[in-house]
């Protein structure tokens, strides 16, 4: 076996040693050497180029990967969550029959749709999801994240919060999490537009919060313009609602009529 | 499989850029650099993240990020911050690699240095930055590595690199080469001046250190440079030498400088060669056989620049007693001295043109029997038309048996037609050096008795005189002078003025300027016109500020034809200045009077000839199109022309929307722009362009079209362009057409002159050989274009008339028999066929007497050429042995006599297959388009100095001892003996003349008044 194929190979043994132990600064630190490794293997993408060891060498790195992006899970950091998916994405898209397909492919992959999710990065959501089979929107990650997006859209906030409970993966967890807070905050933009002023408990209920002393830290860090006064939370609609500017539809109708005759005319 | 597999997406190698380990920020740098070509699109949304990398200075791979970025922004087309990031690139950007990326930045690069050198050559402050600087460098080395010299030097000569041009070219492994190609693309891409002569200067100075130097290159630069010292020595070196090839390069030299007609520069050279030591062995050649009347008069003028005459030498004789013991050598050097004098004063040239002109000539009397009989008699704008014909078909042939045919007719010419009609004698005897005088002597205002002849052919004759010693006035100007100050009557001071500014064009002679600026002063408005002309005339090229002068007065003067006169002339004076001469252009232009913005578009036209100039022909253009004034318009499509006669193919182009103006004066203007820049150029879709316009509505439109779709199609055979012939007999169709408009009558009947001029051997050249500029030819075509003023000026066009033949000269400059070859069907270059005479043509055949048998001693030369051309396939040896001497004595006993021949005659050959080659003897006519087919034959006995297919061709003698046969018989030995010029008059010198076969002048006929 390549010496370096090996040095690589143990030096992720431990990598996973340490995520074991939930070792996350050495983790990181090891991941950072294994990456600079892997440059040095012309058989990875981009380059693919051809070598005995081609397999292996693609192989390891697939896994360095894997690991890379639930490490940055655990580690709660969405850039590195995001660099290190992309980093992947190829090992699954463009490396075709070489290597039998990865069993956390589809959880990797229902994580990310997620991700995007949370970020609120609808339009990027679509184009990933369009970018996989029939077959694996069966897979129960990938549905998971599909169905969540669903009940985003409809508005069916509470089944969002209640999917929290189902999640198909423990990484899942820290993006669920996220995922609560905004819809939290969805439901909070709804709530000024819509009402002047709420009840506490209505309040509470309507943001799907348990406590008073919940709702107080999230007002307080989210939403400071809000008031609580009397056992009721004012929205301060007043201040920035700016009179509309009326639109002349009466001039406009008449416009578009007289260009609508003239069309005729020229016909 | 595994070369199949690419990835989909740079997304990954982006992602990798973020990462903090700066290992894979390289990483991914330096595999986005290779895949950037298909991902650009994807990185462009990342492109300030990789700026950001690039402006990061503790990153060490800035200007991997730099090149990535630069790609990128190429790949957007934004070339100014993808140029200024390969900057940052530094040496990553690879110069040498193939790809459109590189190729593209480079030559953005190298445009944008060029501009930023330019500029700071122009005293502007600019900063060059010296990154731009440090790649067009490496480029310009990797080209020079590379062998490809000539892309270094274009580089070199388009970003003033003066120093790397120097090294360019003495790296390359043909110097010589890319010497000449140098010297090419100096004067066709080159535009500025000044520029162009730093560039000339450092192509001397390379010359001048190879250890065998191209002098006939280096002479023609040195002409460019204005440095008569640089030839002058170097014509000293070659005659002072031993071995006798050097002094026949001498010689081509020389000729190839007479060439370009800057007489005032020729004259330079001529006057700083020392003075020949002792009395030449032999009188030469071109002796001193001036005119007898002038001999006494000019002795001072005339006898120390028109050769050794007689009284210099016989005073050297007396000083230098020692002169019969000296070295043999000195006497070979004074002799070769004595020649190359004579061919710089032009003589030499010039009468050898005529020689081959007066034996040549083919031209066609029953053309223009057929136009005079359909003419009508009343008809005076005709009428003089066709003496204007006959002229130009006659140039310099000295046949004029039209005129004395016809005296009678001719005597209808009155006033200014008979002015014109005397001045065509000039135009037939051009470059009649030694006998001008004699000849025009019987109409020449008599000194002193006021003679019975009328002023008009007085003042017509001196104008002839101008025209027979056009750039070679030496010998007459004396005379010209004379005869302006002892008159005041302005027709003969018009034609004094002509004749003067004639014989010393560009000389810029203060007295002259002076004579003739008296008679402007006169304000008379006939000789204010010539005299204005004059001086421009005189003062060509110089850009001096005489043109201040002239101005000034034509500001103040009422006559229209003064200030038309004069705005000519400032436009003369600019010619070829280029961008000096743009605030008197700027001047002109923006004159209220119409006739000085005119002069501004002739400005415009001489500053900038032939070279293709933008900034000129947008000029132009403007005024074409936007000026109030119809002449203005018209001069300045017409100028056109001027500016492009160095590229010929892009005038139809040009001109080809304004030939189909409203406007019939643009119409005229683009008519005339294309026959100018394409004359003689046959150029097919210059026909294309004129053939709708000779069937204009209009008829001065007409009449433009038809003398430029002659001159045009001048030399051009009905085998080339079957079009030719149609034009030809669209001629004779409108001459004899009644009801057709005078004007386009009088184009017609000019256009059958041109197409035939000067015997059908010669054509309209602007250009030398060497591709320059040929002033006295410019210079007659602008002053031509006058006519439309005034008709006398169409003689002028006569200037521009160069004569296609191939003449080969031994040392002694005499033509010896030599054979050529034309590798090309001889139907494809030979003269038209003479048109079919009437039923009683037969009177007329007898003046063609001459004609008719030099046409069969060449039909005889030919024949014998294809039956050595048949044996030589045999037998190639036995050519050269047996092939000379016979066509040798067929030729001399067909000239010899001309009855016998008539007796040969039914030996004629029956029409067999066209073979697909001719052989020429020397001199032969050889039309430009022929050039390119002629050979040298290998074993000949006589090889060429310099390989020119025409013109004016050395030959050095590999058999001197065997004797020589040459080939033109009338070589005027005899009649140069000075004995007999001096002693016997006008008569003897004229017997002396007929026994030579040399032109005979005509008996002088009178005007019957």
């Amino acid at each position: 076996m390549d010496p370096k194929l090996t040095e690589v190979s143990q030096l992720f043994e431990r990598l996973k040693a340490s995520l074991m132990r939930n070792d996350l600064d050495n983790c990181s630190n090891l991941l950072s050497q294994l990456k600079v490794m892997l440059t040095g293997f012309r058989s990875l993408p981009p380059l693919f180029e051809d070598s005995p060891n081609a397999v292996q060498e693609l192989t390891i790195a697939r896994n360095i990967y894997e690991h890379a992006v639930v490490l940055s899970v655990k580690a709660e950091d969405q850039d590195a969550f995001e660099r290190d998916f992309f980093q992947l994405k190829p090992y699954y898209t463009d490396i075709g029959a070489r290597l039998p397909p990865s069993s956390q492919e589809y959880p990797i992959l229902g994580l990310n749709l997620l991700r995007l999710l949370v970020q609120n990065r609808i339009a990027e959501f679509h184009t990933e999801l369009e970018l996989l089979s029939t077959n694996a929107l069966e897979n129960p990650c990938i549905k998971h994240a599909v169905e969540l997006e669903q009940s985003f859209m409809e508005g069916a906030y509470n089944r969002v919060l209640s999917a929290r409970q189902t999640v198909p993966h423990e990484t899942y967890a820290y993006f669920m999490d996220l995922l609560v807070k905004t819809v939290r905050d969805e439901i909070a933009g709804c709530g000024e537009k819509a009402y002047d002023y709420l009840s506490i408990i209505d309040a509470k209920q309507m943001l799907m919060i348990s406590s008073d002393q919940e709702l107080c830290t999230f007002i307080t860090e989210e939403r400071p313009d809000w008031e609580i006064k009397n056992g009721l939370v004012f929205f301060q609609k007043a201040k920035e609602s700016a009179p509309c500017k009326e639109i002349p539809s009466l001039q406009l109708i008449n416009q578009t009529l007289s260009y609508a005759r003239e069309l005729e005319r020229i016909v | 499989m595994a070369t199949a597999m690419v990835i989909s997406s740079a997304n990954s190698l982006l992602a990798m850029l973020n990462e903090p380990h700066p290992h894979l920020k390289v990483h991914a740098l330096s595999n986005l650099n290779a895949f950037v070509d298909n991902f650009w699109p994807e990185i462009s949304t990342s492109v300030t993240l990789i700026e950001s990398l690039y402006e990061d200075e503790e990153f060490d791979q800035r200007q991997l990020a730099a090149l990535l970025v630069s790609k990128v922004f190429y790949y957007l087309g934004e070339l100014n911050d993808s140029l200024s990031y390969a900057l940052g690139a530094g040496p990553l950007f690879d110069v040498s690699e193939d790809s459109d990326y590189v190729h593209t930045l480079l030559a953005k690069a190298i445009d944008e240095y060029a501009a930023l050198r330019s500029k700071e050559l122009n005293r502007e402050a600019v900063k060059v930055d010296p990154r731009l600087e440090a790649i067009v460098e490496r480029m310009l080395d990797k080209c020079i590595l590379e062998g490809k010299f000539q892309q270094a030097i274009g580089i070199a000569v388009e970003c003033r690199r003066l120093d790397k041009l120097e090294e360019a070219i003495t790296k390359s492994d043909n110097i010589q080469g890319t010497l000449s190609y140098c010297i090419n693309i100096s004067h066709t891409f080159v535009n500025l001046r000044e520029y162009r002569r730093e560039v000339l200067l450092l192509l001397v100075k390379i010359y001048q250190k190879l250890p065998t130097p191209d002098y006939l290159s280096i002479c023609q630069c040195l002409m460019d440079l204005d440095d008569p010292e640089g030839v002058v020595s170097i014509l000293e070196k070659l005659l002072r030498s031993a071995n006798k090839d050097e002094a026949l390069l001498a010689f081509q030299i020389a000729f190839d400088l007479v060439e370009n007609e800057r007489q005032a520069f020729l004259l330079n050279v001529r006057d700083r060669l020392p003075e020949p030591k002792l009395k030449p062995s032999e009188v030469p050649q071109h002796g001193s056989s001036e005119p007898v009347g002038a001999q006494n008069q000019e002795v001072n003028a005339g006898s120390d620049q028109t050769s050794p005459s007689e009284d210099v030498s016989m005073a050297d004789e007396a000083n230098t007693p020692v002169s019969n013991v000296m070295d043999p050598a000195e006497v070979t050097y004074a002799d070769r001295l004595v020649k190359v004098k004579g061919i710089l004063s032009g003589e030499t040239s010039i009468q050898l043109t005529l020689q081959f002109l007066y034996s040549h000539n083919r031209s066609d009397l029953l053309i223009l029997k057929t136009i005079k009989q359909s003419v009508e008699m009343r008809n005076s704008v005709c009428h003089s038309a066709t003496i204007n014909a006959n002229a130009i078909m006659h140039a310099g042939t000295t046949v004029d048996t039209f005129l004395r045919e016809n005296l009678d007719w001719l005597s209808r010419a009155t006033n200014w037609a008979k002015f014109s009609a005397t001045a065509g004698l000039g135009v037939i005897h051009r470059g009649h050096l030694q006998q001008g005088r004699s000849l025009m002597a019987p109409y020449l205002p008599q000194s002193g008795a006021v003679g019975g002849g009328s002023p008009y052919s007085e003042g017509g004759a001196l104008y002839a005189l101008g025209l027979i010693h056009a750039n070679h006035g030496e010998g007459i100007k004396q005379f010209l002078r004379d005869s302006l100050r002892s008159t005041n009557v302005e027709v003969i001071q018009h034609g004094a003025c002509l004749g003067l500014g004639l014989s010393s064009l560009g000389t810029a002679d203060e007295e002259i300027y002076d004579d003739v600026k008296n008679v402007l002063y006169t304000d008379s408005a006939v000789a204010g016109e010539a005299a204005g002309i004059s001086m421009g005339l005189l003062m060509v090229g110089s850009g001096s500020e005489k043109a201040s002068e002239m101005l000034a007065y034509a500001h103040e003067t009422q006559h229209e034809k003064i200030i038309r006169g004069l705005a000519l002339g400032i436009a003369l004076t600019v010619y070829g200045r280029e961008e000096e001469a743009d605030t008197l252009i700027e001047q002109l232009t923006r004159d209220q009077d119409p006739i000085l913005r005119y002069g501004g578009m002739y400005a415009l036209a001489l500053a900038y000839r032939g070279t293709a100039n933008n900034k000129a022909i947008r000029q132009l253009l403007h005024f074409a199109v936007s000026d109030v004034s119809d002449d203005v318009r018209r001069t300045a499509v017409l100028a056109l022309g001027f500016v492009l006669y160095s590229e010929p193919e892009q005038t139809p182009r040009i001109v080809s929307l304004l030939s189909e103006s409203y406007n019939p004066h643009v119409r005229y203007g683009a008519a005339l722009a294309v026959g100018i820049s394409c004359a003689g150029t046959g150029l097919s879709e210059a026909i294309s362009l004129l053939e709708p316009l000779t069937s204009d509505v209009v008829d001065f439109v007409r009449q433009g079209a038809l003398i430029a779709m002659a001159m045009v199609m001048v030399q051009t055979s009905e085998a080339i362009d079957p079009r030719v012939g149609n034009f030809r007999r669209q001629l004779e169709k409108i001459i004899l057409d009644k009801h057709e408009d005078t004007m386009s009558k009088m184009g017609a009947i000019l256009a059958s002159g041109i197409l035939d001029a000067g015997g059908r051997n010669v054509t309209i050249k602007l250009l030398s050989k060497s591709k320059h500029d040929k002033v006295t030819a410019v210079v007659g075509l602008a002053v031509f274009t006058q006519f439309w003023y005034w008709y006398p000026l169409i003689y002028f066009i006569s200037l521009a008339f160069s004569p296609t033949a191939l003449i080969g000269l031994n040392a002694d400059l005499k033509v010896p028999k030599f054979e050529f070859l034309s590798h090309a069907k001889p139907s494809l270059f030979e003269y038209p066929r003479p048109i079919t005479p009437p039923a009683a043509a037969s009177a007329v055949k007898a003046p063609t007497a001459v004609l008719s048998t030099s046409a069969k001693a060449k039909a005889r030369a030919k024949k014998e050429a294809d039956q050595k051309a048949a044996s030589a396939e045999k037998l190639p040896n036995e050519e050269s042995s047996s092939g000379a001497p016979n066509s040798g004595t067929g030729k001399s006993s067909a000239e010899k006599d001309g009855d016998s021949m008539q007796v040969d005659s039914p030996v004629e050959k029956k029409p067999e297959a066209e073979p697909s080659f001719e052989i020429l003897v020397n001199p032969a006519r050889v039309v430009p388009a022929q050039e390119k087919f002629i050979k040298f034959l290998e074993d000949s006995r006589y090889a060429p100095v310099k390989l020119a297919p025409s013109g004016f061709v050395l030959l050095k003698d590999l058999r001197p001892t065997e004797p020589e046969v040459l080939s033109l018989t009338d070589t005027p030995s005899s009649m140069a003996s000075p004995s007999t010029a001096s002693t016997t008059g006008q008569q003897g010198q004229a017997s002396a003349m007929a026994v030579d076969e040399e032109p005979q002048p005509p008996q002088p006929f009178e005007y019957a008044t």
